[in-house]
């Protein structure tokens, strides 16, 4: 390294990111932050007139339902995909390198796939005229259920979607276990599940708590999957934020919705973070 | 060591990998208190035996049984069989104390118990103010502690080595040794032990099987296995060893049968009837020959002349290079000493080796 040199040589390498960051990201969301506290206008969209009104508007019985539904939803996508997908995440990680290449491709796969196709899939599959209702029309259930459209739904195709960002961290985590702990833990008198509970479980945290942040951001903030799968009356924030700025035309109450949003999923990242890396620092402490 | 019930009796062990890459059959036994070795280069099926015992991999055939009864078809962890593994395999989340503790843990001991117990394993292996540590603060040879006294702990009929000592430097890798044999000693375990470092299953075993492909060669006592192999592989693979073809020369209808190895040096080797043109494998240690003149008036009947090619210097001993009767290449390991500062390259020196010293392997 030269000495002298007025620029870190750090700063090389992460500016031109900094900068992209700055330009694309930072200075959008300070505009989006001061739109928030402008006065809306049905005629001017919005007037450079500070008010608190488009944050109180938000205590309101629909919004403050709203914001709860979507932490409910981000919620149960989380928990079913930490469900379905640790076990996924074991067997990739613990499978040879040949089973390993498909199972990336089949996991990742639906990635490169647009998520309106994707949600168009899920509607050949559970629409009122879907594979599933024939099938049970066929078994002699003439009316079908309703399958689409429902809260349900929304789950099924969050939590597809997002399946990926919660396995890809835990499988990583996993595989840096050496599989001669399991057998040690077998060999000491644990059965197979107690294995898993006392050694891969807490062993992978770092990798599960990554994927669980993943997972939830992706969720909370989802638009199209909740518009074309969700139920009417049942919408998510990010489509709310939708209709405010394309339908009422109220950019500031868009930007109240989208402050508050990012806001709630920063705290909650935040304190995910804080407290594992406490944990982390009380294990380094009693060392 | 020829009484004793048998505690472990591996019978027809077989592991089929593939057609061309099978296991067995392996047999053997290892009786009560006994430290029997599995001794073998990589690949020879030694630690597939033990992971067939331990239940991590499924045999395709044959018996294993632990003091009278079937292991083969229990799950591993329901085998009451103590494994020590090669990187320790400690559980890095958890102190050295829980690490201890685990097996107690899942049989539900009760905690002061437990506490007790886990003190004295500590005690025993000589670890008593570490039990807060996690591993990553331990060396290498404490860890290997631990996880010897979280096998032993569960007090199991039977414990398994799996090269517990190859990743420990020379010098603690020896010290190691002591501490495993006092141990194994002090507490009467039966173990089976796995290495491919023929000193350390020397040191350390009552008995040794040598395996080579997935078969056994010989088992047997240290002395037995170093002094008549019953093999040539056995025999070059135990030590450095000079292995010689010979062809027996005449009836030998002495007290002596006298042979010529296909390089041309004449050997006296102890009495063999009917061997007369027959062609033998003759094993030669290297540290059985002796400078001739060493021992003073001692007659020794095979005395020739060697030109030195090289020499290397180990510090307690010298290992010569050289070529007996002018074509017949050996190895010869001699102490150093005030008299071997004068041996170079090049140099012709006088050497000897009693025919008592010299094992056949008949072809």
């Amino acid at each position: 390294m030269e000495r002298g040199r007025a620029v870190p040589y750090w700063a090389l390498f992460v500016g031109p990111y900094g900068v992209y960051l700055l330009l694309f990201l930072v200075l959008p969301f300070a505009n989006v932050a001061l739109l928030s506290v402008y006065l809306h206008s049905p005629t001017k969209i919005a007037v450079a007139e500070f008010t608190a009104g488009n944050y109180a508007k938000l205590w309101e019985v629909y919004y403050a339902s709203l914001f709860l539904r979507t932490l409910r939803l981000a919620l149960v996508v989380t928990g079913v995909c930490v469900v379905l997908g640790y076990p996924l995440a074991y067997i990739l990680a613990r499978s040879t390198s040949r089973v390993l290449t498909v199972g990336l491709f089949l996991l990742i796969v639906p990635l490169m796939v647009s998520t309106v196709i994707r949600v168009f899939g899920w509607v050949v599959i559970l629409g009122s005229e879907g594979l599933v209702n024939q099938a049970l029309r066929r078994l002699g259930a003439p009316d079908g259920v309703r399958l689409l459209h429902t809260e349900g739904a929304v789950i099924v195709g969050l939590a597809q979607q997002s399946m990926p960002f919660m396995v890809l961290p835990i499988m990583a985590a996993i595989e840096r276990i050496p599989p001669s702990l399991e057998e040690a833990a077998r060999n000491l008198g644990a059965s197979w599940s107690q294995m898993f509970a006392r050694v891969i479980v807490p062993l992978s945290t770092p990798g599960l708590v990554s994927g669980a942040l993943l997972v939830f951001s992706v969720s909370m903030s989802a638009f199209v999957t909740p518009a074309l799968m969700g139920g009417r009356r049942e919408r998510m924030v990010g489509q709310q934020i939708f209709e405010e700025v394309l339908t009422a035309y109220n950019w500031p109450g868009a930007a109240s919705l989208t402050i508050v949003l990012a806001g709630l999923m920063l705290a909650l990242v935040a304190l995910a973070l804080w407290a594992t890396g406490r944990r982390a620092r009380l294990e380094t402490a009693r060392r | 060591m020829a009484e004793g019930q048998v505690a472990l009796e591996v019978s027809g062990l077989t592991k089929r990998y593939s057609p061309e890459v099978t296991i067995g059959p392996v047999s053997f036994a290892v009786r009560e208190g006994e430290f029997f070795s599995l001794l073998g280069p990589s690949g020879c099926g030694k630690t597939t035996t033990l992971r067939c015992i331990a239940g991590f991999e499924t045999p395709s055939g044959g018996s294993i049984t632990l003091a009278g009864q079937r292991l083969d078809d229990r799950p591993p962890h329901r085998r009451d069989v103590g494994l020590v593994f090669q990187n320790y395999a400690l559980f890095p989340h958890l102190t050295v104390f829980d690490n201890i503790a685990f097996g107690l843990r899942l049989r539900k001991v009760e905690r002061a118990e437990m506490e007790r117990r886990v003190a004295r394993m500590l005690e025993l292996v000589d670890l008593p103010n570490l039990a807060e540590r996690y591993p990553a603060q331990l060396s290498g040879g404490q860890q290997q502690r631990v996880a010897i006294a979280r096998s032993l702990v569960l007090e199991p009929s039977l414990l398994l080595f799996d090269e517990p000592l190859s990743n420990l430097d020379f010098k603690l890798r020896i010290q190691m040794r002591y501490e495993l044999r006092d141990l194994q000693r002090r507490l009467g375990k039966t173990a089976v032990y796995v290495t491919h470092d023929q000193s350390e299953a020397l040191a350390l075993s009552d008995r040794i099987a040598v395996l080579s492909e997935g078969r056994i060669e010989q088992v047997g006592t240290p002395s037995e296995i170093y002094e008549q192999p019953a093999s040539a592989f056995v025999a070059d693979f135990i030590g450095s060893s000079n292995l010689v073809t010979a062809q027996v020369r005449g009836d030998g209808g002495g007290a002596d049968t006298t042979v010529e190895t296909d390089h041309g040096l004449a050997l006296t080797i102890p009495r063999l009837a009917d061997a007369a043109g027959t062609t033998l494998v003759l094993l030669l240690r290297p540290e059985r020959f002796q400078m001739a003149g060493d021992n003073g008036d001692r007659v020794v009947a095979n005395r020739f002349p060697a030109t030195v090619r090289d020499v290397t210097y180990l510090g307690e001993d010298l290992h010569l290079r050289v070529l007996a009767a002018e074509r017949q290449p050996l190895l010869v390991s001699i102490k150093n000493s005030k008299g071997t500062r004068a041996i170079t390259a090049g140099a012709v020196i006088d050497l000897a080796i009693d025919p008592d010293d010299i094992h056949v392997l008949r072809r």
